[in-house]
């Protein structure tokens, strides 16, 4: 079996080191490889050091009460550098409430003062396999988030009023989209929007999937903020994708589609904010 | 003897027999240094004649110290009730320092946020997150003058855990002192000023150690010049133990850096009996009750006879160990909190039995949070009825003459005199940190006594042993998180309003003094007094002295 590579590392200002140390100390028993930051690193060194060594898992620990701000940085700089598959967990003088918060942020778990070395080794092994289960780190660059999800329908007239009288959603925008012969109504559910599509022709897209699917769920829409390179990326990993370059989209927006092959089944789009957009 | 070692041996031979039907709980009873435990200590053991009683014990006020430093020791005065306190903004420990001196605290600690230990303003891109939350937020003499606003100074004696910059610290009370009227020569108290082992345990260093060495004997010098009351040192053994050392360890390392202080103050010409009546020190009270009592005795023994045999002190004062004491936080456990205000009250014990100058009793949230107000009066109380209700406190070194404390107190300076002599063999306290002796130890120490508590050998009441499943989360405090904003704000405000060009000017002069050998006490006092911040100063510091690396062990 592969040996596990942990980074142990002291984030902020705090130099209350015995934890780290025992925990560094009692996982190489245990078997792994362990690293130690030593003090007084910011987040940015921390996921630096755990990039350049290829750590499987970062534990973090924290006496000084900054956990609620370093814990939380470290794991969105590791999405930003899509090394978000590194487990990450935490350890220190912890108040209970803040550990469903941290949980939220990201951090795997975190361990306060009477844990035993051997449950922390044996919660990183089990959690660090499960992460050999799951696809190659995701290219560059990920999405975002959910930017929107595209509903073809054959009448929006007819489609609109199950949104807006029972959901209670409202329309932010009604558009015709030239380049795909589609009117596009957009409706705001949260931070992501629906996008009801009808065919203004009958060799519209639309038209086509209307045809053979019926109406329903059409595609699923992924912010990204550089589309062009994103595309760049898919097609070097080989990517299947039905737009090579970037068109213009509902919103102002950017888009391309990728195969939905790719995608088990969904048809997926990329698309980018533009400065109408991102208002 | 004869016969009381005749009857000893039939005692012992009757014992061996009854074992043989029914053990002891553990085949070996080793105490956390490894001194072997006897199952009986009797007058064959530790202080035996009345020439033992005089070389190894005296009497209270007199060498070598053993059983107090003072003629009446509690019988005089109670030890100073001293609870570290800080949190958040000048303000809000200002107000938590009126509200422990409105309960009877007899002193204030000031406990200081980390960037402020760090030699950063509040501002500093590496104080993210950390501003106001394990002390008290202090950037300029604006934040020390909030702090410390109606509280006497010449009455009120102040302790400050404050090390690496100490110098600025200490120049900012001494400045709001003035401004209250209140002369140098009135003014008490305290700062940490103890570098060494923050290399090797604590790590709130700013510069490598030479410098970092004469800023010490820096204030050193001015202090015995123009602050005579104040203690211009605590040489602490607690954050070793806390770090993990033993008790013997702890005492070793903390007496081989004294050792180093003093050598370098007498290299910097200073002379011994001019500064060293102001050194102090900190120690750690421990769960191993009579092993505490018995290190607090074997400390002051060693430290007379370091200051009379190896630097020939004649001043009764510099013979004289002084120490606070503080209950080990590392020993209090976050599973059923109240479990910890007895620890605390044992451990107390032992430092009220040991002798101790000043106390902190730790509050039972510690393992938690920071102390809650009520949890800091009960701590505070925990002390009050120590001193007042339960009678440790009537006559001197109660347990002076007890045949296992004397003989634990003979293991301990046995032991501790061995590492301080291979710590001479290295090259002295600050060769055996650079090379990372000392921090290995320690580090040993600690895995082992985790590794016990995993196997169960040694108990934790509530964590490996008596736990119960649901417990109700206590209360607990909280730093306001907009602490770090606000203290940026009026950070900016004080760059913006104060007058540039004496802070230059200070700055300038004090980088001059830091290329020569000047005392620079005078210079960052300057500088302090024209509301140059802290990180100011200690950055044109940075710019001479460079900044510590440590290797990673």
């Amino acid at each position: 079996m592969q040996q596990i590579r942990v980074l142990i590392a002291k984030p902020g200002l705090d130099g209350h080191d015995r934890g780290a140390l025992v925990i560094a100390q009692g996982l190489r028993d245990q078997g792994m490889e362990v690293i130690y930051t030593g003090l007084r690193q910011t987040p940015e060194q921390i996921v630096d050091t755990a990039i350049q060594e290829d750590v499987a898992c970062i534990g973090l620990s924290s006496l000084s009460g900054a956990h609620m701000e370093l814990f939380p940085e470290v794991v969105r700089l590791l999405r930003e550098r899509q090394a978000d598959d590194i487990l990450v967990i935490g350890g220190g003088v912890i108040p209970e409430e803040d550990i469903p918060v941290l949980k939220s942020h990201g951090i795997a778990m975190v361990f306060t003062p009477g844990t035993r070395i051997e449950d922390v080794a044996s919660f990183i092994r089990s959690h660090v396999k499960l992460r050999d289960l799951t696809d190659l780190p995701p290219v560059e660059p990920v999405a975002k988030q959910v930017d929107h999800i595209g509903i073809a329908v054959r009448s929006i007239a007819e489609a609109l009023p199950f949104y807006t009288r029972h959901l209670g959603l409202t329309v932010e925008r009604d558009e015709l989209i030239p380049d795909q012969r589609v009117r596009a109504v957009f409706v705001r559910a949260g931070d992501l929007h629906l996008e009801l599509l009808e065919p203004t022709a009958p060799d519209s897209p639309i038209a086509q999937f209307l045809e053979k699917r019926g109406p329903g769920l059409h595609h699923v829409a992924y912010r990204v903020d550089d589309i062009d390179a994103a595309l760049d990326a898919l097609k070097q990993a080989g990517v299947r994708l039905i737009d090579e370059r970037p068109r213009p989209g509902g919103l102002g927006k950017r888009i391309a589609f990728i195969h939905p092959k790719e995608a088990h089944g969904v048809l997926t789009e990329y698309c980018q904010r533009t400065g109408e957009a991102a208002e | 003897m004869a016969e009381l070692e005749e009857r000893a041996r039939a005692w012992e031979d009757r014992v061996e027999r009854a074992l043989a039907k029914r053990p002891e709980r553990k085949e070996k009873f080793v105490n956390g240094s490894d001194i072997p435990i006897r199952r009986l200590y009797t007058p064959r053991d530790g202080v035996v004649s009345e020439e033992d009683y005089i070389e190894k014990l005296g009497f209270p006020g007199e060498f070598p110290y053993t059983r107090g430093i003072q003629p009446t020791m509690y019988r005089g005065r109670f030890w100073t009730m001293r609870q570290y306190a800080g949190f958040g903004s000048a303000e809000q420990t200002n107000q938590r320092f009126r509200y422990l001196l409105e309960q009877g605290q007899t002193g204030l600690s000031t406990a200081f946020d980390l960037p402020t230990q760090i030699g950063y303003d509040a501002d500093h891109p590496m104080a993210r997150g950390e501003v106001g939350k394990v002390g008290v937020s202090i950037s300029s003499l604006l934040d020390m003058q909030t702090l410390l606003k109606d509280i006497p100074l010449d009455r009120v004696s102040t302790s400050m855990t404050i090390n690496a910059p100490a110098s600025v610290l200490l120049a900012m009370y001494l400045v709001v002192a003035e401004q209250q009227g209140v002369r140098w020569d009135q003014v008490s108290g305290t700062v940490q000023n103890d570098i060494l082992k923050e290399y090797a345990a604590r790590g709130t260093y700013i510069f490598p150690p030479k410098p970092s060495m004469r800023l010490i004997t820096d204030i050193f010098e001015f202090c015995s010049k123009e602050v005579p009351n104040w203690n211009t040192i605590s040489i602490s053994g607690y954050h070793i133990r806390e770090a993990g050392s033993t008790a013997v360890q702890e005492v070793a390392f903390t007496l081989a850096n004294a050792i180093a202080y003093v050598q370098a103050a007498i290299d910097r010409g200073l002379v011994v009996d001019e500064f060293a009546p102001r050194l102090s020190f900190f120690f750690n009270a421990h769960n191993d009750f009579f092993e505490e009592i018995a290190k607090f005795r074997a400390a002051r023994r060693m430290w007379a006879k370091i200051m009379r045999e190896r630097f020939g002190a004649k001043n009764p004062r510099s013979l004289q160990l002084r120490f606070h004491t503080q209950t080990a936080g590392s020993t209090l456990t976050a599973q059923q909190p109240d479990n910890n205000v007895v620890r605390v009250t044992v451990q107390a014990m032992a430092a009220i039995l040991g002798g101790t100058q000043s106390l902190h009793t730790n509050a039972r949230d510690e393992a938690l949070a920071l102390p809650t107000e009520d949890s800091a009066r009960l701590a505070l109380r925990t002390q009050q009825i120590l001193a007042y209700e339960s009678g440790l406190t009537d006559t001197i070194d109660p347990l002076g003459g007890s045949y296992y404390v004397e003989s634990l107190t003979d293991a301990i300076e046995a032991a501790a005199w061995k590492y301080i002599d291979y710590i001479d063999e290295l090259g002295g306290a600050v060769a055996a940190i650079e090379q990372g002796y000392v921090q290995q130890e320690i580090r040993r120490a600690a895995y082992d006594t985790q590794m016990a508590i995993e196997r169960g050998e040694q108990v934790v009441v509530g964590v490996n042993r008596f736990t119960v499943d649901q417990e109700k989360p206590p209360e607990i405090l909280r730093v306001d998180p907009a602490i770090g904003r606000v203290q940026a704000e009026r950070l900016a405000k004080l760059r913006a309003e104060r007058a540039e060009g004496p802070v230059r000017e200070a700055l300038v002069e004090l980088r001059r003094a830091a290329e020569s050998t000047d005392n620079l006490m005078p210079k960052i006092i300057q500088a302090v007094r024209v509301f140059a911040t802290l990180g100011e100063i200690c950055d044109t510091l940075r710019g001479v002295f460079g900044e510590y690396r440590p290797a990673v062990f």
